[in-house]
C-alpha cells in the first residue's frame, strides 16, 4: 500500500503555494483553539468545514489535519499556565504541568511539551503511513472483550494516579465509576439514574465534568487562598529544553509511542486515554514516583507524547474501516464525506494519491506546531504572571463558557459548577481527582464492552479465554492490581497529594 | 407649519405604529430577513451532520439567506430536539429531526413527538440491511433463518444500538419467523460493522448505507434488505419479502426537517419551497446517492401521516424487545 513516490508527490503538493498556506493557518488556529479550554479541535475542525467548502479538497483536509494535530498539542499549554485542560486529552499535562509552572518553569514545560507532542505525533504518523493495512488488521482483532481488558488495564493503572492514599484513589475511582453509569443503558437502552430528566438521558458531559474537577475546583482554591499564596516566581527564559534532557527520557518517549499508537488505533478509544495512561505507567515504572504531581518533566513529557501519539492512530481506522478513532476524527471524516471522499477500504484503492497526501499533510502538520510552539512558548508562558486577582475570574469565566460552548448547553455550565464544588472539596480532603476523571473515561467503556463480550459468549464468561489478546491485557492487569495491593498493605502516610 | 415637538412626537409615534404593524402584516411576506439557524440535534461530522450541511451549503441562492448548521447533541438528541420544539415560531428556527423522535415517549426517554413540531419535510428514509463477512457459510437469507430455527439464541446481530431502527427491525424479524436472535448493541454502526468484519459476531444489522464502501470491496455480503422495493445503490440485493420471508410491519429510519409547533402557515409555506430547493440541488442529490442515502420528498402533512404510521409500527417492535415504556 506505502508507495514513497506517492508520498513524496504528496509533500510537493502540500509545499505548493496553493496548500501551504492553509498548513500554517491551520496550525495555528489549531494551537489557538487548542490552548483556551473548553474550545477543542474537534470543534474548530467542525466550525471550520464549511469554509473548506469552496476550496480545493487537499487544502482544506491539510487545514483541518493542522488543527487536529496542533489543537491536540495546544491543549497542554493551559493544563501547564491555568491548570484547565484545553482539550480533553490534556487533562495529565496538568498534574505535572501545572505545579511547573507554579514553581517559574512555565517556559521550560510548555517547550518540553512541545517536543514532546512533536515526537509522539510523527511517530504515529510515520506508524499510519508505513504501516496503515496492517495495522488495519489489527484494529479489526480488537471488540469487546479487548476493550473490557483495556478498560480494567487502565483503571489499575489508575490507581498508582492516586498519591500515598491508594484508599483514597480507590474512593475516587468509585465515584467516577458511579458518574459513568448515570444515562441511557448502553446495552439494554433504559434510562438510569436520570430523574426523569432528559438533560442526563446521555450522562454528563464528560468535558464538562473535568472542566469542573480540574479547572474550577483550582480556581476556588485559589480564591480561598487569595492573598496568602505566594506569588509565582518569573519564568525562566529558557525554553528550548537541552538535547541531553530529551534523549535521556527515550524510555518515556517509546513507552509512550507505543501507548499512544495502540490505543490510537483501537477505534473510539482516543487521546484522553493514551495520556493518562501512559503518564501512569511512567509514574509507576519511575524509580523515584513521589517526584511526580510535583513537576517532574517526565510527567508532561508522557502525557504528552502519548496524547499527540495518538493522532495517527486515531485517523487509521477512520481512513481505513470507516470508523473514527475519537470524536475529532469523526468530524474530520464528515469534513471528507462532505468533499466526497468517504473513508473505507475504496478510498485506498479509488485514491491512493490522497490518501497519501493526507500522510504526508500529517507528517508536516506536526513539524509545524513544533516549530510554531517552540517560538510561542515564552509568549504564552507570561501568563502565569498575571496577578492571580485577575487570572482567576478569567479562568471561572473561561471554564463556565467553555462548558456551554461544548454543546450549546446551559445544563452543561451547571454541571461544571457542580463538579467544581466536588473537586475542590474533594482536594481539600486529600482525595485526588484524576482517577475519577479516568473513571468516567474508562467506565463505560468498561461495562458496555463486558456486558456485550457476554452477549457475544451467548452468556459464558470463557469469551475471555478464547481470546489471546485479551487475555494478555487483562494479565497485565493482574500484575499492577498486585502491585497496588502490596503498597496499600502498608501504613496511610500523611494525605495524597492531590492531582 | 413649524414642526413643534409635540407634532413631531406623535408623528413619530404614529408612524412607529404604522411601521410596527405592517411589519406584523407582512413578516411572512418579509421572511426571510436574516439568517435562519438549523439545529442539528446530532455531533458534528456525523451522517446526520453532513446531511444538514451539505443541504444548506447553497441555501443562499434558494431562499435568500444562509441556514448556518447548530449543533446541539446531547441526551440522545432529546436536548438538540427539545431546543428546537421551545423555540420561537418565527420561522428563523428549523431542526434537523430524526427516527429518535418517534421513540421518545414510547420508551419513556422524553415526552417529546412529533406533535410538538410542525412538519416541513422528509428528507431520507434509510431500510435496514442485513449483512454477513464474506467468508460466512450463509450464502442467502434462508441459509440463516434455517440455522437459527435449529440453533436458537447461537446467531449473534451486531446493530447500531438498543432501540434503533435496524434492531427493531431484526427483532420484528426474528418475531414472525419465530426465531431467536442474540443481540449485540453497539454504538452506532460503524463499530457494530467492524465487529462483524472482524469475525466477532454473525450477523450485521445496520441502516444499508452503512455497508455502502464493504459491499463495494466484497468484504461484507448483503443477504436481504428491509425494504418494500429494491435499493439503486444495491441493485442485486433482494429485499426480505424476495428473499422468500414477506413481513407484515416495515420499520425505516427516517430524517426529515421541523420547526416549532406554531409557526405560521405563510412562513412555513416559504420555508416549505426554500428547503425543496436546496433539496434538488445537483450537489445534495449526488452527495446523498454516493453515500447511499434515499431521498425522500413527503412534504408537510404527508410527513405528518408517515410519523403517525412509524409510531404505529414502532409499538410493537418495542414491546417485542422490551423496551416500551408500560404506562
Amino acid at each position: 500500500m506505502f508507495d514513497i513516490h506517492l508520498l513524496l508527490s504528496g509533500f510537493s503538493a502540500i509545499t505548493s503555494i496553493e496548500v501551504f498556506p492553509f498548513l500554517v493557518l491551520g496550525s495555528l488556529l489549531g494551537i489557538v483553539v487548542g490552548a483556551i479550554p473548553g474550545l477543542t479541535a474537534t470543534m474548530a475542525i467542525a466550525l471550520l468545514i464549511p469554509f473548506t467548502f469552496s476550496m480545493n479538497p487537499i487544502s482544506g483536509i491539510v487545514m483541518l489535519l493542522a488543527i487536529y494535530a496542533g489543537g491536540i498539542y495546544a491543549g497542554g499549554i493551559a493544563s501547564i499556565l491555568i491548570r484547565t485542560p484545553g482539550t480533553p486529552a490534556a487533562a495529565a499535562t496538568l498534574l505535572d504541568g501545572y505545579p511547573m509552572a507554579q514553581k517559574g518553569e512555565a517556559g521550560r514545560a510548555i517547550g518540553i511539551a512541545t517536543i514532546s507532542s512533536g515526537i509522539g505525533g510523527l511517530f504515529s504518523a510515520c506508524a499510519l503511513t508505513l504501516f496503515a493495512p496492517l495495522l488495519a488488521t489489527l484494529a479489526l482483532r480488537f471488540s469487546a472483550p479487548e476493550y473490557f481488558a483495556l478498560a480494567v488495564f487502565g483503571l489499575t493503572v489508575t490507581m498508582s494516579l492516586a498519591g500515598n492514599s491508594p484508599l483514597r484513589g480507590f474512593t475516587s475511582v468509585l465515584i467516577g465509576l458511579a458518574v459513568g453509569l448515570i444515562g441511557i443503558d448502553p446495552i439494554g437502552g433504559f434510562p438510569r439514574l436520570t430523574f426523569g430528566l432528559p438533560e442526563l438521558s446521555g450522562g454528563f458531559n464528560f468535558v464538562a465534568v473535568m472542566i469542573g474537577l480540574f479547572s474550577l475546583s483550582e480556581a476556588f482554591r485559589q480564591i480561598e487562598q487569595m492573598g496568602t499564596l505566594p506569588p509565582v516566581p518569573p519564568a525562566v527564559r529558557n525554553v528550548l529544553p537541552r538535547l541531553g534532557e530529551i534523549l535521556g527520557m527515550w524510555k518515556v518517549y517509546l513507552r509512550s509511542c507505543i501507548y499512544g499508537l495502540i490505543v490510537g488505533v483501537a477505534p473510539g478509544v482516543g487521546a484522553e486515554t493514551s495520556s493518562f495512561l501512559s503518564y501512569a505507567e511512567t509514574k509507576r515504572t519511575s524509580k523515584d514516583p513521589s517526584r511526580f504531581g510535583k513537576g517532574a518533566p517526565e510527567g508532561v513529557a508522557a502525557a504528552q507524547a502519548a496524547e499527540n501519539g495518538s493522532t495517527g492512530g486515531d485517523l487509521l481506522p477512520m481512513l481505513t474501516l470507516g470508523v473514527p478513532g475519537d470524536a475529532a476524527t469523526a468530524v474530520l471524516m464528515g469534513a471528507l464525506t462532505i468533499h466526497n471522499l468517504q473513508p473505507g477500504p475504496l478510498l485506498f484503492q479509488e485514491r491512493p494519491d490522497l490518501v497519501h497526501q493526507i500522510f504526508a499533510g500529517m507528517i508536516s502538520a506536526n513539524i509545524t506546531f513544533v516549530i510554531i510552539g517552540l517560538l510561542g512558548a515564552r509568549l504564552f508562558a507570561k501568563v502565569v504572571q498575571i496577578d492571580r486577582r485577575v487570572l482567576v475570574p478569567l479562568v471561572c469565566l473561561l471554564s463556565l463558557v467553555g462548558a456551554y460552548a461544548i454543546d450549546n448547553n446551559p445544563f452543561d455550565v451547571w454541571v461544571t459548577l457542580g463538579f467544581g464544588v466536588i473537586g475542590w472539596l474533594m482536594q481539600r480532603n486529600g482525595f485526588p481527582v484524576s482517577p475519577l476523571v479516568l473513571a468516567v473515561i474508562l467506565g463505560g467503556m468498561m461495562e458496555s464492552n463486558l456486558r456485550r463480550s457476554l452477549v457475544m459468549g451467548l452468556g459464558s464468561p470463557t469469551v475471555f479465554l478464547d481470546r489471546p489478546i485479551a487475555l494478555v491485557i487483562l494479565a497485565l492487569a493482574g500484575l499492577t492490581l498486585v502491585g497496588v495491593l502490596r503498597r496499600l498493605r502498608k501504613p496511610e502516610s500523611g494525605l495524597a497529594v492531590a492531582g | 407649519m413649524t414642526l413643534t415637538r409635540r407634532t413631531f412626537v406623535s408623528s413619530a409615534l404614529l408612524t412607529s405604529a404604522f411601521v410596527g404593524g405592517s411589519t406584523k402584516m407582512s413578516l411572512a411576506a418579509d421572511f426571510p430577513s436574516r439568517d435562519i439557524t438549523m439545529i442539528v440535534p446530532w455531533a458534528a461530522g456525523g451522517g446526520t451532520d453532513a446531511l444538514g450541511r451539505t443541504l444548506t451549503k447553497n441555501a443562499k441562492q434558494y431562499i435568500g439567506v444562509n441556514v448556518p448548521v447548530v449543533n446541539r447533541p446531547g441526551g440522545t438528541g432529546v436536548a438538540g430536539m427539545q431546543a428546537v420544539a421551545q423555540a420561537k415560531p418565527d420561522g428563523y428556527t428549523v431542526g434537523l429531526v430524526t427516527f429518535h423522535l418517534s421513540s421518545y415517549r414510547l420508551t419513556g426517554v422524553s415526552t417529546l413527538s412529533y406533535q410538538d413540531f410542525e412538519p416541513i419535510m422528509l428528507l431520507n428514509r434509510s431500510p435496514t440491511g442485513f449483512l454477513v463477512k464474506a467468508d460466512s457459510p450463509f450464502k442467502e437469507l434462508k441459509d440463516l433463518v434455517e440455522y437459527a430455527k435449529q440453533n436458537p439464541g447461537v446467531v449473534t446481530v451486531a446493530t447500531s444500538g438498543a432501540g434503533a431502527v435496524p434492531h427493531l427491525s431484526a427483532a420484528l424479524l426474528a418475531k414472525q419467523l419465530g426465531l431467536k436472535f442474540t443481540f449485540v448493541p453497539f454504538d452506532g454502526g460503524a463499530p457494530a460493522r467492524t465487529a462483524v468484519l472482524g469475525g466477532h459476531v454473525t450477523l450485521l444489522a445496520v441502516n444499508s448505507e452503512e455497508a455502502l464502501q464493504f459491499y463495494k470491496t466484497k468484504q461484507l455480503r448483503f443477504l436481504a434488505l428491509n425494504s418494500k422495493e429494491r435499493h439503486s445503490s444495491f441493485p442485486d440485493v433482494p429485499t426480505v419479502a424476495e428473499a422468500g420471508y414477506p413481513l407484515d410491519v416495515l420499520l425505516l429510519d427516517w430524517r426529515g426537517l421541523a420547526a416549532p409547533k406554531g409557526t405560521p402557515p405563510e412562513v412555513l409555506a416559504t420555508l416549505r419551497t426554500g428547503f425543496k430547493k436546496m433539496a434538488e440541488d445537483p450537489e445534495y442529490k449526488r452527495l446523498m446517492d454516493e453515500m447511499a442515502l434515499p431521498r425522500a420528498d413527503a412534504e408537510g402533512d404527508q410527513f405528518r401521516v408517515f410519523l403517525e404510521q412509524i409510531e404505529q409500527a414502532l409499538e410493537p417492535a418495542l414491546a417485542e424487545t422490551g423496551l416500551l415504556k408500560k404506562s
